[in-house]
């Protein structure tokens, strides 16, 4: 079924390639080429796409308007005003896929779960077997791209030029990977735990998109896989039917339409792993243009980050009004015990109040009330601390913009 | 002066072709603003994606750079770039062949670098064409 699936999702992605290559000139060639009775839409019916700045706004299926990067394969990213709630809504959640062959289709009659490799007992399981025949689990655990906020990396590094919306916070339910492991009885000199799903690249020579994990971590009882997002089934966008969920770490890890998991006696080589989404081998991914560091490592948990979501990047506050800055902290896995907000550039620090506590892998909403007491431009800085003690660095750069833990600013006009 | 044109041809034009190959609604708002469809036995979910290809840059070697790069990805790996140095260019290129497996002679490979420094290139007039209409 695998593999029908995977020639049926490359044939698509070469004929949507295919379609493209009318492109210069393309509207009088295909005029020729259906006749003028063919409906064209007319230019301005490109009406989903919101010009605002240098933001473009797209409506996908089961999404609400979210901000264009790439539209083959999708990369989409949600505005910062979704942000002012705990749970992000499934509609707003960020996407990003890296293969143009992605699914869009799932029959869950035919669709497995494939469970092998360095095991006794294979197995193979469709969605309802996970969801009747182990212990379902939930947890709120934050999803992010190890490249959000690349756009602010200076100098600029190229790669998906994501602002602050590549993450999103969610309820996840499903099954502990341990539990299918244990079940599938995983055999001595078991290392790693391979993870695939459906999406396939346009061609036989690009990498499958695969990632691994340690086989301790697989197995520790908080990875899972959710059949479930805020209460619902996953958009298909997001991974339907089954995603994997690696609470505190980057979600590369995070495979959508998962539908293998191989454990492995030798280490998984991949392109993905040996040589995408690594870092600088030190505490904050950080290294220089002209010295780049000659070790690195794959990404994994996630550093401890925060950002303003109120004021937005335009808004002007008034003098003598009282106004609440917002925004949201997290880090990978100990939670967020402290935010604190500077108003004059990080001179003087205030602690902001912390929102609801949903559990150590959810971001936490931070408050703070400002009444500005006078005209002028404000340099505004917020900080977090996790309760493991980490807090954030004052500049951080590296080759791919990933894991970025910088204290970040804003200014301010107050008028 | 503008060595960027916008050609709104091109985004129709895919996308009326995309969904007449893919046997969809010619309309790209159809498929869009829907939920998710379920077959009769409730158990075949599908969507129908829309297609925003956007406006393709227009640089030397265009056509090379359409042949050989956009069949795994569109154009908006590009454009949303911000400017680049060619030797960061050159490296781009260079991942797509090696690590991705894109079938590009080393002759074409050279002349999309040439496309991606006149289009996105350190050294490159700022456009002056704005966003599509």
């Amino acid at each position: 079924m695998e593999d029908e699936q995977s020639e049926r999702l490359r044939a698509l992605a070469r004929r949507r390639f295919i379609s493209g290559l009318i492109s210069v000139g393309g509207l009088a060639a295909a005029r020729r080429a259906f006749g003028s009775n063919f409906w064209f839409p007319s230019t301005n019916s490109l009406s989903n796409v919101t010009e605002a700045g240098a933001r473009t706004l797209v409506r996908y299926p089961q999404k609400t308007d979210l901000i264009l990067l790439t539209d083959r394969p999708p990369q989409l990213e949600t505005p910062l005003h979704y942000f002012q709630t705990d749970l992000t809504p499934n509609d707003a959640f960020f996407i990003r896929w890296h293969l143009s062959g992605i699914p869009t289709t799932v029959d869950l009659d035919s669709f497995r779960l494939e469970v092998g490799g360095h095991v006794s007992k294979p197995m193979s399981l469709s969605v309802n077997d996970l969801q009747s025949k182990f212990e379902p689990v939930s947890v709120v655990a934050l999803a992010q791209c190890a490249g959000n906020f690349r756009s602010l990396f200076e100098p600029r590094v190229p790669g998906g030029q994501w602002g602050s919306g590549a993450m999103g916070n969610a309820r996840w339910k499903g099954v502990r990977l341990k539990e299918l492991l244990d079940a599938a009885k995983v055999q001595p000199g078991a290392v790693q735990v391979g993870l695939r799903g459906l999406d396939v690249p346009a061609m036989q020579a690009t990498p499958p998109f695969q990632k691994a994990l340690q086989v301790d971590h697989a197995r520790d009882g908080e990875v899972m896989i959710a059949y479930e997002m805020n209460g619902e089934p996953l958009p298909m966008l997001n991974g339907f039917p089954v995603r994997l969920i690696v609470p505190g770490w980057y979600a590369t890890y995070w495979v959508k339409a998962l539908s293998s998991v191989m454990v492995l006696d030798q280490p998984l080589k991949t392109f993905w792993m040996d040589k995408a989404y690594r870092i600088p081998k030190n505490e904050d991914a950080n290294e220089e243009p002209q010295h780049l560091s000659p070790e690195t490592v794959p990404i994994s948990r996630m550093a401890v980050h925060s950002i303003f979501v109120q004021p937005a990047q335009d808004e002007q506050l008034r003098v003598g009004q009282p106004y609440e800055l917002a925004g949201v902290a997290n880090d990978g896995g100990s939670g967020i015990r402290r935010v604190e907000i500077s108003k004059d550039g990080g001179q003087s620090w205030s602690d902001a109040s912390l929102g609801s506590d949903l559990g150590k892998y959810s971001w936490r909403i931070w408050r703070a009330k400002w009444t500005p007491a006078a005209k002028g431009t404000y340099r505004l800085k917020v900080r977090a601390t996790s309760n493991s003690g980490e807090t954030q660095v004052a500049a951080q750069w590296n080759r791919s913009g990933y894991q970025r833990d910088v204290v970040e600013q804003q200014d301010i006009v107050v008028s | 002066m503008s060595n960027w044109k916008i050609i709104v041809a091109d985004a129709v034009a895919v996308m009326a072709m995309t969904a007449i190959v893919a046997g969809q609604s010619a309309n790209p708002q159809a498929g869009a603003s829907k939920k998710a469809s379920k077959d009769a036995s409730n158990q075949v979910h599908h969507i129908a994606m829309p297609q925003y290809p956007g406006a393709i840059m227009q640089g030397p070697n265009l056509e090379v750079y359409q042949k050989d790069c956009l069949i795994c990805h569109t154009g908006r790996y590009v454009s949303m770039q911000p400017r680049f140095s060619k030797a960061v260019w050159q490296s781009e290129v260079t991942k797509m062949v090696d690590a991705y497996g894109a079938p590009i002679s080393d002759a074409d490979q050279a002349l999309i670098v040439e496309y991606l420094v006149a289009v996105k290139g350190v050294e490159a007039p700022v456009p002056t064409a704005a966003t599509p209409k």
